[in-house]
């Protein structure tokens, strides 16, 4: 046993010294076996959806799945592109960036020609370097100013990001209706502390600060603390910054302690399920800044609603109209430019003009093609836009 | 431990494997190649996990917070301060070991299910801190960390970052691996299986608790390093609490007693799961299955099952003999120094454990040379004079003495030090350790802090291990432990579990041996046997106390004999007089008329001191 520690010793060295001359005399390893879509005229185009199937977010990735194959489907059933048929495929990254590098990578060894996704802000940002390098276009519904920062030519934004949204949100608020005592409530995971910094920095823009400023956690069921401080101050308004489910607990909680003052809030304080959990009576007044206000808002949204009712048997929301949206812009690009790839496309995708439920989208540099959001407000259990 | 190392510690296998992947990446698309990747990340965690639990035995649930440290510390310098990747990647590895003696600290006070608690609390803190914190990107998590510089190698492309990441790993396991072969590991593995018996050997019981989650935490220091130059992103989601489970299975699939067994899960496992996110939907049930079933039918995970087979193997063929060899005399000392100096003196030693006491004023004086004889009735406080005695309880009141020296509250491994060995009433064996490694175990007499020539030394500590086998293989003749050198004691017979643990005690050669009813469950002929063997140690020159409960034994075998009866001493002189004291005839007799005696047993005391 011990004799043969200093030859095992040796033998390691040597076998190290062999394999590294073994590898300086042939290349270093690369991937010979990247395929592309594109160099086949008559095989399917591949899409990809990347959103969280299994885990917290995972209600987020049904709905964008759904709206991005409602697209797909309709333009297959119209005979594709260039004779071509969309082929649809989903991943499903966890809400976990390092999943989602993974999935990256896959893309990229397997040709796809564009991906759908994510709803994570996180896990695009993680994708990011992987797509650019591999010149695959990336439609997320992702908002956070983080993804635009890195000004990568291949992502594009398929809604506003949230400074838009709060920057619409304070301006209606504080200058139109001239509310300017505000108190804040927010959470401390991802999405509430972006919408914290965002609207915070809108009321500094102002010379303005928040009557009192409260972080609760992703998973609180009781608010009484941060509701009964809040309700001392006497603001004249709450903006409200946090999931739905749990912002419908905080406005219930709050009108029991007396609070009479609206709530102002983004995107997740338009839909049912917050006004649900509030109950109709107390989320009445509440004011939403977003891009997509109801189905009934024009003629193609109608349209839209309906096609999701029969294709889901579900009432169509926002995330499935972003996805739709984005979707769409990539098949329009696709079809302008006789399905181009890589730079090609994404050259294509900013060059698209495109009406879509959540409006006009014209990309930018950044990518961001939508810059505008729309206030509402939740009267008699819907969201109707303000007057 | 299991087949699987010893197969694998041949130089032709370790060959094999290290060619096998260094040219994995020439077959495998970029893909495969990022999967590979990540998958080596977990794997470096994995080896400091399976250290920090499966070989120290210390329910770490905070592992994935120490890969979050070094890839969050990683990020933070490279792109807040614009430090170097490499600077930043040392200062990480080094903020990791520092926050992994930190999660470490309340090792010291609690174990088991309550150490994971509240290590899985601090792992949440940090998600916390890096969920919030603007340093550390508020949630969004901080991108723009630069590609590793290494002169002309392009460490973007991720095939070459394998190559980086296979010497770090190598380097890892096979430190890994040394430690665990060794005598820290050795002492780390002792103390999971019985903390209590490895400090009465010597092993300072917390600096080895600090010293695995010193491990754990460079290793998931290095492991975040590497995260952070693979991903170039870090976002709190991937230090969750499900990644941590995630790690856990991995550990526990592969074999957490085994480094080798907690790679190959961490291999597999990544593997798996990335394979599976093409059927999401049943990805989750299928894998949560497999842990499952892996963790009720094959509880030492896949390491395990060579060495299960084995084991089924040698029961069909017979398996081997099962006869202790004969004990082969010390010699004796040079000078007999009977009677001569006090070696052990107690002077009014009380102990009382809440309203009961256990031991009342009790004096003792036991000379160098001496084979001192303690006997008493069921319940006199024999085992508890024993515990105060070798430093696990802390007398009430009282002084003892050992060499002239006050011990009174030195803990058990000091006393081990100064010279003092003991044996356990109920067998207090290593459960997972062979025989060979209980003396290698007892025979390492160097201090715990020794530790750090691991790092600065190794080649010190391989040269010290030569000297330890061949002393163990002298130890292992003289007890007649040979035939068992590589057995489990828990699989042998009783008789040759109560001579193993006399043998190591006697490793370090004390001046004091404490013996707690070694005689008990023993046939006649071990008897005999074990008084040869107790009358050669003395005449080597060490002391020894017998409690025993065989009269015959006793008075064939000791010098003088020590009565206790209801904690106090009634009794002291030669066996023969004490024999006729009426006192201790009442002693004996009336007790056992007023109430049989039942199970032989300390009631007091040695259930509760593990939680003491």
């Amino acid at each position: 046993m011990h004799t043969t520690r200093s030859s095992r010793t040796t033998l390691a060295v040597s076998s190290v010294v062999l394999c590294l001359a073994a590898a300086a005399a042939c290349s270093a390893p690369s991937d010979k076996s990247n395929s592309s879509s594109g160099g086949d005229s008559s095989a399917p185009i591949k899409i990809a959806v990347v959103d969280a199937q299994s885990g917290e977010n995972s209600a987020l990735g049904a709905w964008e799945y759904k709206g991005a194959k409602l697209a797909v489907d309709q333009w297959n059933a119209k005979g594709g592109i260039d004779g071509r048929k969309i082929q649809l495929h989903l991943f499903d990254d966890k809400g976990d960036p390092t999943t989602g590098t993974n999935i990256a990578s896959k893309l990229a060894s397997q040709g796809y020609a564009a991906m759908i996704g994510t709803a994570e802000s996180g896990v695009t940002v993680a994708m990011e370097p992987t797509l650019q390098s591999a010149q695959i276009p990336n439609i997320t519904s992702g908002q956070s100013p983080q993804i635009i920062a890195s000004k990568d030519p291949f992502v594009f934004l398929n809604g506003p990001t949230s400074t838009t949204y709060d920057a619409t949100l304070a301006k209606y608020v504080i200058d139109t209706k001239g509310l300017k005592k505000v108190a804040m409530i927010t959470n401390n995971g991802s999405y509430g502390k972006g919408e914290h910094d965002a609207f915070l920095a809108e009321l500094k823009k102002r010379g303005l600060s928040p009557t009192t400023d409260q972080v609760v956690t992703t998973n609180q069921i009781d608010f009484s603390a941060a509701l009964t401080t809040i309700k001392k101050t006497n603001p004249q308004v709450v903006f409200i910054g946090s999931e739905e489910v749990e912002a419908g607990l905080i406005v219930k909680q709050a009108r029991s302690l007396g609070i009479t003052a609206p709530f102002a809030g983004a995107a997740p304080q338009g839909t049912p399920v917050y006004i649900s959990t509030a109950g109709a009576a107390h989320a009445e007044g509440t004011i939403v800044s977003s891009p997509y206000l109801n189905n009934e808002a024009t003629a193609q949204s109608k349209s839209f609603a309906a096609a999701y009712q029969a294709a889901y048997k579900q009432t169509a929301e926002l995330h499935g109209a972003k996805a739709y949206d984005g979707t769409s812009i990539v098949l329009t690009a696709l079809k302008n430019s006789h399905v181009a790839t890589g730079k090609k496309l994404a050259d294509a995708i900013r060059a698209t003009n495109y009406q879509g439920l959540l409006g006009n989208f014209s990309f930018d540099a950044t990518g961001v093609g939508i810059f505008a959001t729309k206030i509402g407000i939740v009267k008699s259990g819907q969201l109707a836009a303000a007057s | 431990m299991s087949l699987l190392n010893h197969r694998l510690a041949r130089p032709g296998a370790y060959t094999v494997l290290l060619v096998i992947a260094w040219f994995v990446p020439y077959s495998v698309g970029s893909y495969e190649m990022h999967i590979l990747d990540t998958a080596l990340v977990y794997a470096v965690l994995a080896v400091g996990q399976g250290l920090v639990m499966g070989i120290a035995g210390q329910i770490n649930l905070a592992q994935v917070a120490f890969l979050g440290v070094g890839a969050y510390t990683t990020a933070i310098l490279t792109t807040h301060n614009h430090l170097g990747f490499w600077a930043a990647a040392v200062l990480a590895v080094l903020a990791s070991a520092l926050i992994g003696l930190i999660v470490g600290l309340p090792a010291l006070r609690v174990q088991s299910h309550y150490l994971g608690i509240v290590t899985l609390g601090l792992s949440l803190a940090f998600l916390n801190w890096v969920t919030n914190a603007s340093i550390a990107g508020s949630g969004s998590g901080i991108p723009g960390i630069p590609v590793p510089p290494l002169g002309s190698v392009d460490l973007s492309s991720d095939y070459l970052y394998y190559y980086l990441e296979l010497v770090v790993f190598t380097l890892g396991l096979a430190f890994g691996l040394f430690v665990v072969r060794t005598r820290l590991g050795r002492r780390l593995r002792a103390m999971r299986d019985d903390s209590l018996a490895a400090g009465s050997l010597g092993a300072s019981i917390p600096v080895l608790r600090m010293t695995s989650f010193l491990l754990a935490g460079v290793y998931g220091g290095v492991a975040g390093v590497l995260y952070a130059g693979l991903i170039r992103f870090v976002a709190p989601e991937t230090f969750s609490t499900s990644n941590m489970f995630l790690l856990l299975a991995m550990v526990v699939i592969g074999g957490r007693q085994s480094l080798w067994g907690c790679v190959v899960g961490a291999l597999v496992l990544s593997i798996v799961q990335n394979e599976l996110t093409d059927l999401s939907t049943y990805s989750q049930l299928g894998y949560g299955s497999v842990v499952v079933l892996m963790v009720v039918f094959l509880p030492t995970g896949l390491a395990g099952v060579p060495s299960q087979l084995l084991r089924l193997r040698r029961h069909s063929t017979g398996g081997t003999s099962l006869t202790l060899g004969q004990f082969q005399p010390y010699d004796a000392a040079a000078t007999t120094s009977a009677g001569e100096g006090v070696l052990l003196d107690l002077d009014g030693v009380t102990m009382r454990f809440k309203g009961l006491t256990a031991l009342d004023q009790v004096s003792l004086t036991v000379h160098e040379g001496e084979i001192r004889g303690i006997v008493g009735p069921n319940g006199s406080g024999k085992t508890t004079l024993f515990n105060v005695i070798s430093g696990l309880y802390h007398a009430s009141g009282g002084t003892v003495r050992f060499g002239g020296t006050r011990i009174v509250g030195m803990r058990p491994n000091r006393l081990a030090h100064l010279g003092m060995a003991r044996t356990f009433q109920n067998l207090r064996l290593f459960r997972n350790l062979t025989v060979r490694e209980h003396l290698l175990t007892a025979l390492d007499r160097t201090p715990t802090r020794w530790a750090w020539r691991y790092v600065l030394w190794p080649f010190g500590v391989q040269h010290g291990e030569k000297f330890l086998r061949a002393e163990a293989e002298q130890l292992l003749d003289r007890f007649g432990l040979a035939p068992f050198a590589d057995a489990i004691p828990y699989s042998l017979p009783y008789g040759i579990q109560r001579r193993v643990e006399l043998a190591r005690a006697m490793s370090a050669h004390p001046r004091l041996l404490l013996l707690d009813e070694p005689a008990a469950g023993l046939n006649g002929a071990e008897k005999a046997q074990l008084a040869e063997i107790v009358g050669s140690i003395r005449d080597s020159g060490t002391t020894v106390v017998i409690i025993e409960h065989d009269m015959s034994l006793v008075m064939s075998l000791c010098g003088r004999v020590t009565v206790l009866a209801a904690g106090q001493v009634i009794a002291d002189g030669l066996p023969t007089e004490v024999a006729a004291n009426p006192q201790v005839i009442e002693a004996y007799l009336g007790r056992a008329a007023q109430n049989t005696p039942t199970v032989e047993d300390e009631p007091a005391a040695l259930g509760s001191e593990e939680h003491a």
